[in-house]
Formats: structure tokens, C-alpha cells, sequence
């Protein structure tokens, strides 16, 4: 093994356990918020990903205000899916498992939607540097990618900050915690439950225009991100949006490694096995302690 | 007879007649019988549907196209298209539901191999003429006696790789193929190449449906192969190569050649060969009407599934011309000979009911984003 493949495996470790961390990351926001395990986290990306394409390479707009086009859309269909699927489940009693196949269904119902209107081709996107490469020893990095990890990381220290410092951050997760108590001291319950999913809507979408550059956009992406995303948060600790990036970190660079020093081939069976294993040691996560403690 | 010509001859055999009836004043009466069903199963849903989407709009225009020049001896076809979503035992059920209550004549189908073997048990025991456009698939196949295969096996598209691979000298190759249909053309390649001197030094596997296969490309790359065969439904591997700086040629296969994936590749799509059929861009001369009408009627490009499906319905007209729609053994017997297609030249008699040779191959190299037509036809030297 060459020191260049090594790195090149590394960096698109990295890559990829942001990409899952990403949505991972969404995946615990909701989940914190309203102890609903979406499985629509990847489709809001693939429609943020879809406006994102429409905006700039179909309409020319700057990439900018198409970027932020696509995080609005991904808020809008999290603002949506609360309203008209979770709202209702939980009014007639739904538990976790009702809200994990009603947005296990939804998530077909986008794909098929986006199927229909977008069309089957995978199409591309500039991204942040277009198209351009840095080289790392030999071995390259997108311009994109490095985009992607840094604003990732903002994106993490930004949700830190707002749930533990914004006063709307302490209500939402008051009434995630202890919903008739935050009733009782005067906080809507429903409504932080609706600014949850729109938070988390808003997440997908960042994930949404980060990823699509790099990987393309097609109808099919949403719930095969939101598996990897799953896992990741998952690995984190589910409801710890750090343990979220964590996780995806780990499961990224465990897939590149095992490539490189096992066999592609075997790439998923290791990195599963991976996931078992923390399972049994750990299984609320590696960051259980920290989920419980609020992040 | 070419297709084309076929069609164009009974559109002016259809037109004079029409004109010279008109002439004559001669009371005209119109042949008032039942159209000639015809069934086809197609993948327009799922992981198929580039493949079925493309075979419909084949169907589409053929049957049109025969129906204003005079159908079936004046009876004018209907082909009924089902999709069956990619999946082999919904391909069954469709099936089921044509051959017993639309009483079609023959079947058209299907896309992918996996529903074909579904269909072809049940065309079989049905003494149904089937026109599968895929390659041959289980061994099984071979003793149906109604089942005809319009794409070639994948053992045949693996040597039409390697044939180029050859007259290229590339001695020591990199492969990075998806689990599905890739798998099933390395799976061939691999027990050629020795035949024809190519040693393979890197070979990786992806999942279909995979965003990154970065580290694989990367794996290759470090092996330092003259060329790299890149086979998959999917523009990832593609992007990926490059961009971790495989500036090697890429060779790859008919089933990677679908506009879908090349528009996916973006600027990658540069220096990529495929052993093909029919280049839209750049046609055979017995091509060329075929992609004219074509593209006349979709404002498109034709490729190998669209001339597949326009040969298909082609092939089962002759057929019933001769035979009638009512005896299946006589309708396959009808077909049971050699027919040179828009797609490729056929030879049904042959014992895999196929009977595509090379030498029906056409090599397209993709040069920024556009196919062009090489001059390199297999069994030749470059």
C-alpha cells in the first residue's frame, strides 16, 4: 500500500463520515426535539439538493442564493411533514413506531414524487469551487469537500449554541423532555414540536446542498442517505447531534480502511460488524452519558 | 431486409394502393377486424427503468409506424405495455394477466434478465413466442424453444471489450465494477482474458447504488493498470476515477453507455470507450433512417434500448405476416431465422437463439461529454 492511497483513503473517509454525520446530525435534531425517529431526514436533502439544481443550473441563479434556496425548501418540507403526518399521528396516540412508518412512508412517496417530476437522471451540480481538486500529498480532496466539513462543523457548534444558550433552544427541548411540565410554565408544546422539524428540515437541507455537489442528485438518494445517516446518529447516541458527526466519522473512516486493508467487497459486512460491536459495549451509543446530559 | 426499409416500402405499397383506389372511384372497404394483440412487459419503474423507458419509446414508434403502413396483412397491431417495477415476480403476474385474459399473440420482454427468466417459464410451458430484450440468461434458457434474446450475453459483451482491449495492447488492467450488472460482465471478463494476454491487477467491487467509490478508484489507480474497465449502471464510478486522478483510458460496457449516466458523469465523460450498437450521433448507414425518425418524433437520440424495442416489434410482425396470430408454434417457427435489425444482426436459428456476432459491435468513445464513432470494429486492428 502506497502512502498516497492511504491518505486518499483516508480523506474520503472524512468526506463521507461528514456526508453521514450530516444527516445524521438532522436525524438527533428532530429526534431530540421530539423523540420521533424521522425517516424522511435523507429526502429532505434530496429536496433541498433538487431546488438547489433547479435554482443554479437550471435557472443560472448564483450559487449563493441557490444554496440558501435549498436549506429554506428543506425547512418547508420539514415545517410540511410535521404539520400533516406527525401532528395528526400524535393526536390520535401514535407512539414511536407509528411515526417511523409514516415517515418510512413518506420518504417512498418523496422518491416516487421526485421520480416523477425531476426525472431518473442523476444530475450534477458545482459545488463551492466547481469542480476543482487540492492536492494532498499526491492523493486530491474536492474544493467542495473541505466546504463541506468546515461548514459542518459550524453547523454543529452553531446547534450547541442554540440549545444551550437560546432561550427557544431550552423551550424546545423542555418540552422534549417533559412536555406537560413545559405546558404548565407556559411553553407550546405543539409549536416547539413544529420548530423542531423545521430546524431539522433546515439541517437536511444544509446537508442537501453540501452533498449533492459531490455525489450527484437522483430520486433514490434520500433514504439510502438516510440509512447511513441512521447509523451514524445511531453510533453518536441518538438525540446528541455531536455524537451524530462523531458517529459518521467513525462508520466513514472504518468503510475507506476496510477497503484499502481488507477488500471493497467486504466494506459493508466490516463496517456492520463495526456497528455490532459498539452496539454491545456501548448501546446507547458512544455519547450516551452526554445524550442524557443535554448535548 | 432492413427494418427501416421494411417500413418504408409498405408505407408507399399502403400510400399507392390508397391513392389508386381513390382513382378508380372503386368502392373502398376497409378490412373491419380485431387488432392483433401484442403483450410486453417492460421495466418503465425501479433500477430498470432506463433500460424499459427507452425500449417503450422503440415500441411506441414502431407500432405506430406499422400501423399507418398496413399492420398485419391490414390488421392493425395494439402492443399492451405493462411495467413490471423491476421485479421479477411482478413481471410474472403482468404476464399472467396478458397471455390469459388480453390473449396476445406473442410477448414482448423483459427488461432485465431476472424478469425474463420470471416470464420465459411461463411463455414457455404456454408454447408462447417470447422476444426477451435481454441476453441470454440460465442455462435453462437454452432449451425453451420459443424464447428469443435481442441483446447479446454477456459473455459476448465482455469479448467485445476485450477485442479492443487487445487491439489497444493494454496488457495490465484495472477494473472497478458495481455488484449487479458489473459483476456479471467481470465475471466473464475474467474467464477471457487470459485468452487474449490481459492480466487484471486491481479489481474492485462497489454495491449498486453506491455515492462514493472513491477509495476504490484510488486502489486501482495505485496499481498502475494501462487501461481500467469501469462497468456499472451508474455515473459514480466514472466521476470518481477521475477525480482521483485516473488519467488512464477508460473502457466500459454497453449497459454503462445510457445518456442517463453520461449527463450524470458532467465533465468527466471524456476519453471512455464502449463497445455498443448504434451510435445516435454518428449511425451505421442502415442506422441512419431509424435515428432520423427518431428523432424526428422524440427530439432525441436513439440508443441500443430504443432500437432494441423498435427491432422487437419489427421482428414480431414479420412473424405474424407469415404465420398468423393464432398458432404459437408457428409463429416462432417463423421467427426461427436470420433477420438484420436496426440494433444488430440476429440469427435466431443459432443454437442461443440470439445469434448476434461480433462483427455487429460499433465502438463509441466519449470525448468531452460527446460520443463519437470510432473506425475500430472488433476482429481488426485500430
Amino acid at each position: 500500500m502506497t502512502a498516497t492511497l492511504f491518505i486518499q483513503s483516508l480523506l474520503a473517509g472524512i468526506t463521507n463520515g461528514f456526508v453521514y454525520g450530516l444527516i445524521g446530525l438532522g436525524i438527533s435534531v428532530i429526534y431530540r426535539g421530539t423523540r420521533v425517529v424521522n425517516a424522511m431526514q435523507g429526502d429532505f436533502s434530496l429536496v433541498a439538493g433538487i431546488v438547489l439544481y433547479l435554482c443554479s443550473e437550471h435557472l443560472g441563479y448564483p450559487i449563493l442564493p441557490s444554496f440558501l434556496a435549498g436549506v429554506l425548501a428543506g425547512a418547508v418540507v420539514g415545517w410540511t411533514v410535521e404539520i400533516f403526518f406527525v401532528r395528526p399521528t400524535r393526536r390520535r396516540g401514535g407512539n414511536e413506531e407509528s411515526f417511523l412508518l409514516v415517515t418510512l412512508g413518506g420518504a417512498f412517496a418523496a422518491s416516487a414524487a421526485a421520480l416523477l417530476f425531476f426525472g431518473r437522471d442523476s444530475r450534477p451540480i458545482r459545488g463551492l469551487g466547481g469542480d476543482n481538486l487540492l492536492d494532498v500529498f499526491d492523493a486530491t480532496i474536492r474544493v467542495h469537500a473541505v466546504w463541506l466539513i468546515a461548514l459542518s462543523i459550524a453547523v454543529v457548534v452553531a446547534l450547541r449554541l442554540f440549545y444551550t444558550r437560546a432561550t427557544i433552544g431550552k423551550a424546545i427541548m423542555a418540552a422534549s423532555i417533559d412536555p406537560d411540565g413545559a405546558t404548565i410554565i407556559g411553553i407550546n408544546v405543539p409549536m416547539m414540536r413544529t420548530l423542531t422539524f423545521v430546524l431539522g428540515g433546515a439541517v437536511g437541507g444544509i446537508a442537501g446542498v453540501l452533498i449533492s455537489p459531490l455525489i450527484t442528485v437522483n430520486y433514490e438518494m434520500g433514504l439510502l442517505l438516510t440509512l447511513k445517516g441512521f447509523t451514524a446518529a445511531i453510533i453518536g447516541t441518538l438525540g446528541n447531534p455531536f455524537g451524530a458527526v462523531a458517529g459518521g466519522l467513525m462508520l466513514g473512516i472504518v468503510e475507506a480502511l476496510a477497503i484499502v486493508f481488507v477488500s471493497s467487497g467486504y466494506k459493508d459486512v466490516i463496517s456492520m460488524t463495526f456497528l455490532i460491536l459498539i452496539m454491545i459495549a456501548v448501546p446507547n451509543g458512544i455519547f450516551a452519558r452526554r445524550g442524557r446530559a443535554g448535548g | 431486409m432492413n427494418t427501416f426499409e421494411a417500413t418504408r416500402r409498405s408505407v408507399l405499397t399502403g400510400t399507392m394502393s390508397t391513392l389508386a383506389a381513390g382513382c378508380f372511384a372503386a368502392p373502398v372497404l376497409a378490412q373491419q377486424s380485431d387488432p392483433i394483440s401484442i403483450g410486453a412487459v417492460l421495466s418503465l419503474t425501479g433500477p430498470g427503468a432506463a433500460l424499459g423507458q427507452a425500449e417503450r419509446s422503440g415500441i411506441r414508434l414502431a407500432e405506430k409506424l406499422l400501423n399507418e403502413a398496413g399492420g398485419v396483412n391490414g390488421r392493425i397491431i395494439r402492443v399492451l405495455v405493462e411495467d413490471d417495477g423491476s421485479k421479477p415476480d411482478i413481471a410474472k403476474s403482468k404476464a399472467e394477466a396478458l397471455i390469459f385474459n388480453e390473449k396476445i399473440a406473442l410477448m414482448i420482454g423483459a427488461s432485465l434478465t431476472a424478469s425474463t427468466g420470471a416470464i420465459s417459464a411461463l411463455t414457455n410451458s404456454e408454447k408462447m413466442p417470447q422476444i426477451a430484450l435481454t441476453g441470454l440468461g440460465p442455462a435453462i434458457e437454452l432449451t425453451y424453444k420459443s424464447l428469443f434474446h435481442l441483446l447479446p450475453p454477456q459473455a459476448l459483451n465482455a469479448k467485445a471489450m476485450l477485442e479492443y482491449t487487445k487491439a489497444q495492447n493494454f496488457k495490465k488492467i484495472g477494473v472497478l465494477h458495481d455488484s449487479g450488472y458489473g459483476q456479471l460482465v467481470y465475471n466473464n471478463l475474467k474467464t477471457m482474458g487470459s485468452d487474449y494476454g490481459v492480466s487484471f491487477v486491481a479489481v474492485e467491487k462497489f454495491e449498486v447504488g453506491a455515492q462514493d467509490v472513491s477509495t476504490q478508484a484510488a486502489k486501482v489507480r495505485a496499481a498502475d493498470p494501462e487501461a481500467v474497465y469501469v462497468i456499472a449502471t451508474s455515473s459514480v464510478p466514472f466521476r470518481a476515477a477521475r477525480q482521483v486522478r485516473i488519467t488512464q483510458p477508460i473502457i466500459s460496457a454497453i449497459g454503462s453507455s445510457a445518456y442517463d449516466y453520461v449527463r450524470g458523469m458532467g465533465e468527466y465523460a471524456d476519453d471512455i470507450v464502449f463497445p455498443e450498437f448504434l451510435v445516435g450521433e454518428d449511425p451505421e448507414s442502415h442506422q441512419k433512417a431509424f435515428v432520423d425518425i427518431y428523432k424526428a418524433a422524440y427530439n432525441s437520440l436513439p440508443k441500443n434500448y430504443e432500437a432494441a424495442g423498435w427491432d422487437a416489434v419489427h421482428i414480431a410482425v414479420n412473424a405474424l405476416k407469415k404465420a398468423g396470430p393464432t398458432e404459437r408454434t408457428a409463429i416462432a417457427q417463423a421467427m426461427r431465422e436470420p433477420y438484420r435489425g436496426v440494433m444488430a444482426s440476429y440469427n435466431f436459428a443459432a443454437e442461443d437463439l440470439t445469434g448476434i456476432e461480433l462483427s455487429s459491435y460499433v465502438y463509441s468513445k466519449l470525448v468531452k461529454t460527446q460520443f463519437t464513432r470510432l473506425t475500430f470494429k472488433a476482429g481488426t486492428k485500430s
